[in-house]
């Protein structure tokens, strides 16, 4: 190996400034270690869009002309390392210039490393995770996803944790002196980030994955169009209008069927349909048009389309009759409404332990007001600082009824 | 579906909503667009189509309605779709109704009232698309509706300022630096008042935003139905360009409005009315303060209790000196006033 390739796979807008740290982080500290580095993004996934999947990459060569080899790629099809910045991340990812799901795997080479920020045991995420053909290693860093926005960025050393856990995977290519020396420098580096480098270096957790490990399903994909099937022109068939649920009742829309919402998601609601006044507010106000009409007068948010903003709880003018819960604590993308109409107390069991999880619902994805980040920081770095519980289910409740 | 009596501007006859629960079932933009977490310039689409029902062309110029709805040969829209270049959704729409128009009176088409909408940017129709836009506002012979999806910034390209950009914002173009605090120090364009008062053959000017769904997509109806050329301007809080949870994006939008930053009104036949929220501050509740509104959002973090009066001072005078507050900034000469007032 004479030179390593890094992926770091990323949600959209809101890790694109703590990608670019990494990435030019990786550059850098390469540099100080007698290497050589390049870093680029990803062309396709550009312009990018607020939590769907995106990627940078950072190449570490011996010597300027292995660099130059892998320079001339228009992207890496291999990844020695894979850098997971959110653990939802490890359900796969669709990002935009890409039909179907890709394993989060799928680029690791054989022996390669999958590096994870998670505070989640492994063998959940090997619940996600999906199957590979070959044996690699899934090293974590135990911390919460960072996420921020375009210009105010939470300094939680996400990114310098990065570094140190690379220098332990990647030694011959980065030194700890060589990461730490390129933290000095940076305009964003400081000694306080130089200790938390070290502690992840000192405290990086690695283990085998072997390849009958993993989510055994087969990523979702479809029949892509054939070229000779293009209509003259650019044109596109439209989207047929939707029907009733069932019996005449209710209303599906018909959604495009090459562009699912699984793994931009991060969180998803989940609906208490035996408290719902049937006010309409979360379907109407919904981005995605992701509530379903049901028979009855409820909604039912389809999972194939909710993309987890959250609006819908916001909106919604009863306390906990939705509530945000993070995606990781799922199994599947079945309808509620159908599970709460088979067993209604069997539905209320889960609902009330799917959202009784603070741990769960508790959300950070991004600017809420001026000193939010500082305040989730307060507490110690190593588990990514205190939860921040504004709004969370939260300064909207005020408005909602009990 | 009722028509009006005469050929040449006969328009769907489109009663407003009367409440959320009369709103049609079904959807015309539907899932599967590739916009961020929490778009609400993706719900005025969908809202707007709603609005217009299946009889509809829409005609989208370059931007993020564009780029992120139309990608890899995939589309959510159910009603038929064009792009355009960015400048020209006005010539867009009024290409659009005139060729409509000769189809049906050489036979070609069947003859029946369809509405025409083309939507822009804040970039593609308040910067560049102005002159096309202003052109189609006098063609009072065709119908069309040129609805402005306003996100305050070219959102699409990450983020550069535009002519909508307010006061200060952090883009692109005008990040903060430790010298010099605010970089962007124009204000933002009054669009919807400038086509109100600009083009005095345009029947219906309107301002809104989704937050109100039911009264935003009843403005669209009202445009469509009393025909020729309209115009709607939405203003639709960004989670990517004003950098804030996309959790908050229908409260932005209340703030907006509550605060008496984008006022909510509809000029028809010249006539201005305020409505909603809007109208409550003209009956005299009082605004929140801007603050509440701008300290919600990333791009205004670097802000100061200097720039947050300067703000607040400027929204201050466009609701205590402007002769039609909030929508037309001319202020009488006193002399004027006077003549006037002892005729």
């Amino acid at each position: 190996m004479a030179a390593v390739i890094c992926e770091v796979v990323y949600r959209g807008i809101f890790q694109k400034n703590l990608a670019a740290r990494i990435v030019r982080g990786i550059v850098l500290s390469a540099r100080k270690s007698g290497r050589w580095g390049i870093a680029f993004g990803r062309y396709g996934d550009s312009p990018q869009r607020n939590g769907i999947p995106a990627k940078d990459f950072a190449i570490v060569a011996d010597t300027k002309e292995e660099l130059e080899q892998n320079m001339a790629r228009y992207e890496p099809k291999h990844v020695d390392v894979t850098i997971v910045v959110d653990d939802t991340l490890a359900k796969g990812v669709e990002s935009w210039a890409w039909y179907g799901l890709q394993p989060i795997n799928r680029l690791t080479v054989p022996n390669g490393t999958v590096l994870m920020t998670s505070v989640q045991r492994v063998d959940d995420l090997l619940r996600d995770i999906h199957k590979k053909d070959a044996p690699y290693k899934l090293s974590l860093i135990r911390a919460k996803a960072s996420f921020s926005g375009l210009w105010v960025y939470k300094e939680d050393h996400t990114e310098v944790r990065i570094l140190g856990a690379l220098a332990k995977i990647a030694p011959s290519f980065l030194t700890l002196d060589g990461v730490c020396e390129a933290i000095r420098e940076m305009e964003w580096g400081s000694d306080l980030k130089i200790e938390s480098a070290k502690k992840a270096y000192a405290r990086l957790e690695t283990r085998e994955v072997k390849i009958t490990e993993g989510n055994a399903e087969v990523p979702y994909s479809f029949e892509m169009p054939k070229w000779w099937e293009m209509r003259e022109g650019v044109t596109i068939p439209a989207i047929p209008v939707g029907k009733p649920k069932e019996d005449g009742k209710g209303y599906v829309p018909e959604r495009n069927p090459y562009f699912k919402k699984y793994t931009t998601r991060s969180m998803r609601p989940v609906i208490n349909f035996d408290t719902c006044v049937k006010c309409t507010l979360c379907w109407i106000q919904c981005p995605d048009s992701c509530f379903d009409v049901m028979p009855d007068g409820t909604y039912d948010a389809n999972m194939e389309a909710c993309c987890g903003c959250g609006v819908c709880e916001a909106v919604c003018p009863v306390e906990q009759c939705i509530t945000m819960v993070n995606e990781s604590v799922f199994e599947d993308n079945a309808s509620q409404w159908e599970m709460w109409r088979k067993d209604k107390g069997a539905y209320q069991t889960w609902m009330t332990q799917k959202i009784g999880d603070k741990k769960a619902t508790v959300r950070s994805h991004g600017f809420r007001f001026r000193g939010q980040y500082e305040e989730e920081l307060k507490s110690d770095l190593d588990s990514g600082g205190v939860e921040i519980t504004a709004g969370i289910p939260g300064e909207n409740a005020q408005h909602k009824t009990a | 579906m009722a028509e009006t009596t005469t050929f040449t501007n006969a328009t769907q006859i489109l009663e407003p909503f009367r409440g959320v629960k009369k709103v049609t079932l079904e959807e015309y933009f539907t899932s599967g667009h590739r916009t961020c977490q929490g778009c609400e310039s993706a719900l005025v689409m969908k809202l707007m189509v709603k609005a217009s029902g299946p009889r509809t062309i829409v005609l989208g110029s370059t931007g993020c309605m564009y780029v992120a709805n139309t990608t890899y040969y995939t589309t959510p829209w159910v009603v038929p779709w064009m792009h355009t270049q960015l400048g020209s959704s006005g010539s867009a729409a009024l290409g659009t109704a005139a060729g409509l128009k000769a189809l049906m009176r050489k036979g070609k088409m069947k003859s029946e009232p369809i509405n025409v909408i083309a939507f822009c940017g804040d970039g593609g129709g308040a910067d560049m698309g102005l002159g096309a836009i202003s052109a189609t506002l006098t063609h009072k012979e065709y119908n069309s509706l040129i609805l402005l999806y306003d996100n305050e910034s070219y959102a699409n390209t990450d983020i550069q300022l535009s002519g909508m950009t307010p006061y200060g914002a952090h883009t692109t173009f005008s990040p903060p630096g430790r010298a010099k605090r605010i970089i962007h120090t124009r204000w933002k364009k009054n669009m919807a008042g400038m086509m109100a008062a600009g083009h005095p053959e345009c029947r219906y000017v309107a301002t809104v935003c989704a937050s109100y769904a039911v009264e935003m997509m009843n403005k669209v109806r009202r445009a469509l139905t009393i025909g020729g050329p309209t115009f709607i301007h939405s203003l639709d809080p960004c989670p990517k360009g004003w950098d804030y949870d996309p959790m908050l994006s229908h409260e932005l939008g209340e703030l907006a409005i509550e605060t008496g930053l984008f006022p909510l009104y509809e000029v028809e036949d010249g006539v201005v009315k305020y409505y909603g929220k809007t109208r409550a501050i003209v009956e005299g509740r009082a605004r929140k303060p801007v603050r509440e509104y701008l300290l919600k959002q990333g791009r205004f973090a670097h802000f100061t209790e200097e720039d947050l009066e300067y703000f607040q001072k400027k929204v201050d005078e466009t609701w205590e000196k402007w002769e039609i507050p909030a929508v037309i900034p001319f202020r009488r000469l006193d002399a004027t006033r006077a003549a006037l007032d002892t005729k």
